[in-house]
């Protein structure tokens, strides 16, 4: 056997092991980029959901009031029609 | 019928009710008790699962979710309005697509950021990722062919038929893993070691059910607009026909 033979590597997560589970760690070193990507990612997702429900309320008001405007046409010509 | 009354027979009103308040409600507090969950009481994953960053997963794991059930909407009102074509089941065709890109859109943006952490890269050609983008990209483009196209009915049976098609994707979205393997985490699915933690299953489960009220809300909130324009291009139709409004009235 070959005595000068490196030493073996330590052993890392395999591919299908890193994704098949979650293990909870305590004392885990936060590092900032891990910080930095969390707190994108929720920024990302939430601005994605506000912007949209802004858009969607501001379109909706605009639909309101235009469809106020026609309704209130038609009803005027429903009464002028009606008088005798 | 009077004229006026004439213009909504049609074109249906979908007024705020039960599901809208309890929607609404559920999807605020329970998005501040999750988040408050989340940073106190689960435990960060390990390094290999990306660490600290690994808590995107209790939102970008609901939020495929959710465009799964925006998914479903979008298909089954598509069905339905091919087979009988009405403007409500347009409205949540309409509105399950565009709910759907709205979903895709949190999925594509918090997975990269938590993959550039667990992975090294923030995008592969994963076959999930991959599956996952040309799903969106479907619901894309069947919301660019509604806002661009013009309403007639052959406008909206062709984007019914583009709503059918994208949903038909899911299934392959969701196996794709199983099918073609790649390095997307099959965590809480057949196969997977599950969460190491009872907190961490309640996070999840906690966002599932905060996803799907935020679902329900917004597809209301979209339903609600397209069934107001429906009815918006019916009166202005009528009342054009009629002489009721003139050039200056222009549509906003």
């Amino acid at each position: 056997m070959n005595q000068d033979a490196a030493p073996p590597l330590p052993t890392a997560l395999s591919v299908s092991d890193r994704k098949s589970e979650f293990v909870p760690v305590s004392g885990g070193q936060e590092t900032t980029s891990a910080v930095g990507l969390l707190l994108t990612a929720y920024v990302l997702m939430w601005a994605v959901v506000f912007g949209f429900v802004w858009l969607t309320a501001g379109k909706q008001k605009r639909l309101d009031a235009r469809l106020r405007h026609v309704e209130k046409a038609l009803a005027r010509l429903d009464e002028t029609s009606s008088e005798p | 019928m009077s004229v006026a009354s004439s213009t909504t027979s049609s074109g249906g009103r979908l007024t705020a009710g039960p599901a809208w308040a309890f929607g609404l409600l559920a999807a605020t507090f329970g998005f501040a008790y999750h988040l408050w969950f989340i940073f106190t009481k689960t435990p960060e994953a390990q390094a290999a699962a990306g660490g600290f960053a690994q808590k995107i997963f209790y939102f970008h794991v609901p939020a495929a979710y959710a465009l799964y059930l925006s998914g479903v909407v979008c298909f089954v009102a598509s069905c339905l309005y091919l087979v009988r074509p009405t403007n409500a089941r347009d409205a949540w065709g309409k509105a399950g697509a565009e709910t759907a890109v709205v979903f895709g859109l949190m999925v594509l943006t918090s997975g990269p950021l938590w993959a550039k952490k667990a992975w090294g890269v923030y995008w592969t050609w994963d076959p999930r990722l991959t599956t996952l983008l040309l799903s969106v990209l479907l619901y894309v483009a069947m919301v660019l062919l509604r806002r661009f196209t013009g309403d007639g009915n052959a406008e909206r049976r062709f984007a019914a038929a583009f709503g059918v098609l994208g949903t038909t994707i899911l299934p392959i979205i969701h196996y794709s893993v199983r099918l073609w393997g790649g390095n997307h985490p099959t965590v809480v699915t057949k196969g997977g070691g599950g969460l190491g933690s009872p907190a961490m299953s309640q996070a999840l489960g906690m966002g599932f059910f905060t996803m799907t009220a935020l679902a329900v809300v917004l597809l209301l909130l979209r339903a609600r607009l397209a069934l107001s324009d429906s009815r918006l291009r019916e009166a202005e139709e009528l009342a054009y026909g009629l002489g009721v409004l003139g050039a200056d009235d222009e549509a906003p």
